[in-house]
């Protein structure tokens, strides 16, 4: 039998595609058609200004396999997203459990600690790439070293890690606080009755329970640790002996699609990198079972 | 009843976004760089689309009104004042925009592809040819033929040559640039050795940076990523090539280029030079500018630089490069712009007129007064010598007099240099071999050649 639907509900039903209409296409236009033009881009060696393109099947992706510089990027990308994500996911969920307690000047430290996120990459790239620099740089003259932070092909991703740390420390603590405060307080004192001490209580309480957003916050970390991009472009120049320890598989693709207009070999670079990430977040989807407690 | 409108929105969905993109006729020929910089709008919904991208614009073809899109702040105030005494003669307004060298190439290719570019703007030798072969430019031929201020005769041939393609015309030469040798004189003075001059070698040079040394400064600088201001000039003077004339080649593994290349990673190697590192966190004219290198090699666009710096205009100046066995290789390595137009501009009459003003003797005179360039007219850079009071620059006017060579370069220009740049780090660093670096090099850069 054939439901009747009310007018109401078709009223309800037209209203609600027209509100979400604007995100559509926004979508579409910006995401969505991309993304699949992309793909599409991979298959093909390019011509001049989206003119006489070839199609050439896969390979861009038989050259990809075999390039050095690709795979070199991606294990530079990998060691970055090591250092970043964990290092940052940590310190933040600390800070969070502090700022949540009753502190003065509480709201101070919160928004000292979430400025560098308001702040342009690139102003933050400028200013650290002035801290860093071995010669003239604030860092090495107060300590008297004499480090290359940003040309030691050794040491140079680790330092563009660190501030990536630095910089998505108060996203990810704004994130946490948020989850905090979903957590009764009576687990704490049912706990303190029992004779627990603030460790326990953070690794029996408050990490179970505010599991989920840890889980969300390490899934988005991820994706955008793996698509670093604007830090590196903004350090690292083509004569820089870190170079090739540096670049990440965003800034490859950068380098062929724009730089040299190979565009077609660009897409497949990035391809490559939405597989990895896709293969990354199915793992963690998988994984969550064991560690995630929705209530 | 909801089949009906799910159909109905999605083939609204559908032209929305078909609108929204313009030429999505076909998927294939449209790079994404099209939406995100500079949507290929149908005109019904140009306003719309060209609000949300005006940020990342890089300035379109508007009827009635000119748009000018070039990519260097410290030109701008001069080439303004240049552009509005046209103004007022053809009674159109013009504005500049600038837009840094970087962004200037991707949103101009992306407003090539979505055939939004500014009516006039700047061209250059690493990307002319790709410009010309694809009808992007407006052909100026037969306007220079029926104009009576432009003669191309007037101008360095070897810009006039490189905006031609199949014995078209697509850009009237704007300026020239020279290389020359940029010191600190408080340094030489304090080493006790005397100011480079039209008698050095590269010889000499060499050993002068080894005496100039000490534990608070090194004797010259290079710049690593930049062939232009440094081992291009060696090579050439030395009698060696980068590219062969035909653009067929790499020259790198002549053995004069590699005697070129040596002379710089032996002074590397000699602590005469700072090492990569660096270089490569600090430009050798951030070096020259806080006393800590005596000499760095630039082109004559570093000028407003130098000037507006109060330590390099008080303690710095500037001589001829150095030469090899004679005067006459004495070499430097020349650039010059061009003023082109959109092929699909819509005031193509307006256009000209400006660039034809631009090119004139007038206005290359004035450009040249007002110290933005040295202008690509020939005889007209005699002013541009007195621009500026702190610094002799007859070491830069004198470089015109020197062997010119054009900037090396083929099609795909950049595509060779960034690999040349990084396998260059080898050698400096001295991890491998210089010959070795150059024999590598040119034979990758021929295989690149090949394909272009």
């Amino acid at each position: 039998m054939k439901k009747k639907i009310s007018a109401r509900q078709k009223s309800e039903f037209l209203w609600g595609w027209i509100f979400i209409l604007p995100t559509m296409i926004g979508l579409i236009v910006l995401n969505i058609y991309p993304m699949i033009n992309t793909i599409v881009q991979s298959f093909y060696k390019t011509g001049d200004f989206g003119k006489g393109n070839v199609f050439v099947g896969l390979k861009n992706y038989e050259k990809v396999l075999g390039d050095s510089e690709v795979w070199q990027a991606l294990w530079n990308t990998i060691k970055y997203a090591i250092v970043e994500v964990p290092i940052s996911v940590v310190i933040a969920l600390l800070l969070a459990v502090l700022l949540n307690k009753k502190l003065k000047g509480r709201s101070v430290f919160r928004t000292i600690f979430f400025l560098p996120m308001v702040v342009a990459p690139a102003a933050i790239a400028m200013v650290w790439k002035w801290l860093y620099n071995s010669n003239f740089g604030l860092i090495n003259n107060v300590f008297n070293i004499k480090v290359n932070w940003i040309s030691n092909p050794a040491i140079s991703i680790y330092s563009i890690a660190l501030i990536g740390i630095w910089s998505v420390l108060g996203y990810n603590m704004v994130l946490f606080l948020a989850g905090l405060q979903e957590v009764p307080r009576d687990y704490y004192e049912a706990a303190e009755i029992d004779g627990a001490n603030g460790f326990d209580k953070l690794v029996h309480i408050t990490v179970p329970l505010i599991s989920p957003t840890i889980f969300f916050v390490i899934v988005t970390r991820i994706i955008g640790a793996m698509q670093v991009f604007d830090l590196i472009y903004m350090m690292i120049d083509l004569n820089n002996p870190a170079w090739k320890k540096t670049e990440s598989l965003v800034f490859l693709f950068y380098k062929y699609s724009f730089e040299q207009s190979k565009k077609g070999y660009g897409a497949t670079v990035v391809v490559v990198l939405l597989v990895v990430i896709l293969i990354l977040t199915v793992i963690q989807l998988i994984g969550q079972k064991k560690w995630v407690h929705y209530e | 009843m909801k089949k009906k409108v799910i159909a109905i929105l999605l083939s609204a969905v559908t032209v929305m976004s078909l609108i929204g993109c313009g030429s999505a006729a076909s998927v294939a020929e449209a790079p994404q760089a099209t939406e995100e910089a500079a949507p290929a709008a149908t005109e019904e919904a140009a306003p719309a689309a060209t609000e949300e991208a005006a940020p990342e614009s890089i300035g379109e073809s508007v009827e009635g009104e000119l748009s000018v899109t070039i990519w260097d702040e410290g030109q701008r105030p001069g080439l303004q004042q240049i552009v509005d005494e046209w103004s007022a003669q053809s009674g159109i307004k013009a504005t500049i925009q600038v837009v840094d060298w970087n962004n200037y190439w991707t949103l101009l290719e992306a407003g090539a592809t979505g055939g939004e570019l500014p009516d006039v703007f700047w061209m250059h030798s690493n990307v002319a040819q790709k410009y010309m072969e694809n009808d992007q430019l407006m052909d100026l031929t037969d306007r220079i033929a029926g104009s009576d201020k432009i003669d191309l005769g007037n101008y360095y041939e070897g810009i006039v040559n490189l905006y031609q393609s199949e014995g078209k015309q697509y850009a009237v030469p704007k300026d020239i640039d020279t290389i020359a040798l940029w010191y600190n004189k408080t340094i030489f003075d304090e080493m006790g050795v005397a100011y480079p001059d039209d008698t050095w070698t590269w010889d000499d040079f060499a050993a002068a940076a080894a005496k100039l040394t000490n534990d608070d400064h090194w004797g010259y600088a290079i710049a690593p990523g930049n062939n232009q201001e440094g081992y291009y000039n060696t090579i050439y003077s030395m009698g060696g090539y980068v590219i062969s004339d035909d653009k067929k080649t790499s020259g790198m593994d002549d053995p004069n280029s590699i005697k070129a290349m040596k002379l710089f990673t032996d002074m590397i190697a000699a602590g005469s030079c700072p090492d990569l590192a660096t270089v490569s966190e600090t430009a050798p004219n951030e070096l020259l500018c806080a006393g800590k290198v005596a000499m760095s090699i630039n082109g004559s666009w570093m000028l407003a630089g130098y000037r507006d710096n109060e330590y390099a205009a008080a303690n710095c100046d500037v001589a001829v490069l150095p030469f090899t066995n004679s005067p006459d290789d004495r070499v430097s390595i020349y650039n010059g712009l061009g003023w082109a137009a959109a092929a699909n501009t819509k005031n193509p009459d307006a256009a000209w007129s400006l660039i034809e003003y631009l090119g004139s003797k007038e206005a290359q005179l004035k450009q040249a007064e007002l110290g933005v360039t040295m202008s690509a007219y020939k005889g007209t850079s005699d002013a541009w010598v007195n621009s500026v009071q702190c610094f002799d620059l007859n070491g830069h006017m004198k470089m015109l007099d020197a062997k010119l060579v054009f900037r090396p370069y083929s099609r795909d220009t950049t595509v060779w240099e960034d690999m040349m740049i990084e396998k260059l780090q080898d050698a400096w660093t001295g991890d491998k071999p210089v010959d070795e670096v150059c024999k590598d090099i040119a034979a990758t850069m021929n295989e690149d050649l090949a394909e272009e």
